[in-house]
């Protein structure tokens, strides 16, 4: 059998999307928050179709980084169950598969949400992009991971806290805040049509390789914190 | 912490405060257009280089724990951390007072004032985690966290350049400096940076004693308590033609509340360490 740590993220990555297929509790639970902060903030702003253009990127956003952000917590408390996790700590494979596949799972899974509730926020708002679609596209693969690998590492470093669940946010929310500044930009910019996102664009992918590498850096050593 | 060192520290700190203070308060030529409430600017820009100096301290002390696991380094980054975030406080106190005078408005999202309030709640996230995490793993979560703090101001500040470049940049810099200004400023910078020095140095000792006598469950100094003043900010609102000088009086009182505040927490907190190191003998 190949050892490699490709294969080794594969198999993390198929386990994860088969017990969440299996139970579909964090998919549910997610798209339905994110319905509601959906519904919520149409009924707090009722915007006309100019203003939504202009505030649909951040409200999009602040939605998915709280779904996100309830999503991670879910990912990691699996592996309690059962001492998972102390399992994992104590097999030979390396624990960078572990995180990588933990990543791709999430990712994946906020990607779907995604795409299931782009169509809402469309109809909701009243939206049409005024700039070129494709480059939302980009704005979303980096900003989605950019909260993403952030968020996987946080919760990893939060479930060995008391509060767990409380834990994740306080934690999440100030390093991401340059990352949620710029996806919200660049949305606004491409949905407005009125400058380049170009900008914003470099900047995430900047902040994603930055981080992408802090986290393997430093992950064995959360893993393994005693 | 009773060594002879310590309160020589002491007394060289007391003297170079009383005599920056009084310059700044007293000496310090007038500024044409901001009149007394510039003098804000003496306790501002040296709160501002001790914070910075110490969060640098944080992450340097936290690199050097992931390398070597040592307990003093680990002592170091709470130190800078907590510190840190009393003197990036002042700050942020400070600063809105003087802007709400100079520029008519608390806050603007300006580059340095945004990285400066991130670094503000980097840092208390830092600290929380702290509190919060189970005893084993704190050092090694929270080292981690401040690597990752410590790469996220550059990106940032530079974040802020390019996005926000239409806002009014700060004004002290822009033109040369009146000397007689500049020279008290580095008084008030050297007094400042004595007093973040000692009061680190305090609060250092405080960690080796809770660490030596395993007091991990002493309660983590009640940070935040600079909170309390931000209602007095309505009062401003309130009344916008009020004299310079009590923009000025504002700020210096709002300072010394954090700092005083501050030390006397931690005496509070060494009281209380000191006791149960005295059970735990006895």
């Amino acid at each position: 059998m190949n050892h490699s740590i490709a294969r080794l993220t594969w198999v993390n990555v198929r386990k994860d999307l088969r017990l969440e297929w299996r139970s579909r509790d964090v998919l549910n639970s997610m798209l339905f928050f994110a319905l509601l902060v959906v519904v919520i903030f149409s009924f707090a702003f009722d915007p006309s179709v100019e203003e939504s253009r202009r505030m649909a990127g951040g409200l999009f956003w602040t939605a998915f980084l709280f779904s996100t952000v309830m999503a991670l917590n879910q990912s990691w408390a699996r592996e309690l169950r059962n001492g998972v996790l102390d399992a994992y700590r104590v097999s030979p494979s390396p624990s960078e598969a572990l995180f990588l596949g933990k990543v791709i799972g999430n990712f994946l899974l906020v990607l779907l949400l995604e795409c299931l509730m782009a169509p809402l926020f469309v109809i909701f708002y009243n939206l049409s992009s005024v700039g070129p679609v494709w480059q939302l596209g980009v704005v979303f693969l980096l900003g989605t991971w950019a909260l993403v690998v952030n968020g996987t590492f946080f919760a990893a470093m939060s479930i060995r806290t008391r509060n767990r669940e409380l834990m994740l946010p306080l934690l999440l929310l100030p390093i991401s805040i340059p990352a949620v500044a710029s996806m919200v930009l660049a949305t606004t910019n491409v949905l407005t049509g009125e400058s380049s996102p170009v900008l914003q664009m470099k900047f995430l992918a900047v902040y994603c390789v930055v981080f992408t590498t802090a986290c393997f850096l430093l992950f064995d050593t959360v893993l393994n914190a005693e | 912490m009773k060594s002879k060192l310590f309160f020589l520290w002491s007394l060289i700190t007391v003297g170079l405060l009383a005599y920056a203070v009084y310059e700044a308060a007293f000496v310090a030529p007038m500024e044409a257009t901001m009149f007394d409430a510039q003098r804000i600017f003496y306790y501002h820009v040296p709160a501002a280089a001790t914070a910075f100096s110490l969060f640098i301290v944080n992450c340097i002390a936290s690199i050097i724990y992931l390398a070597t696991r040592s307990q003093w380094a680990d002592a170091l980054a709470v130190t800078g951390a907590e510190v840190g975030v009393v003197f990036c406080g002042v700050v942020l106190i400070t600063g809105p007072i003087w802007a709400r005078y100079a520029w008519g408005t608390f806050w603007v999202w300006d580059a340095r004032l945004t990285t400066t309030l991130l670094l503000w709640l980097l840092y208390v996230s830092y600290l929380i985690l702290r509190r919060s995490s189970e005893a084993g793993s704190t050092s090694v979560l929270a080292a981690s966290l401040a690597i990752f703090a410590s790469l996220d101001i550059p990106i940032v500040y530079m974040s802020n350049r390019w996005f926000r470049t239409n806002h009014p940049q700060p004004v002290i810099f822009n033109d040369g400096l009146d000397p007689k200004m500049k020279l008290i400023l580095m008084w008030n910078v050297f007094a400042f940076m004595a007093l973040g020095i000692l009061i680190a140095w305090f609060r250092y000792d405080l960690e080796r004693l809770a660490q030596s006598i395993n007091a991990a469950h002493i309660r983590k100094a009640a940070r935040g308590g600079f909170a309390a003043l931000l209602p007095g900010m309505f009062l401003f609102q309130v009344s916008g033609h009020w004299p310079p000088i009590r923009y000025f009086h504002a700020g210096a009182i709002a300072a010394w509340a954090i700092y005083l505040g501050y030390i006397l927490i931690l005496f509070r907190k060494f009281a209380g360490l000191k006791k149960e190191e005295a059970e735990l003998r006895g």
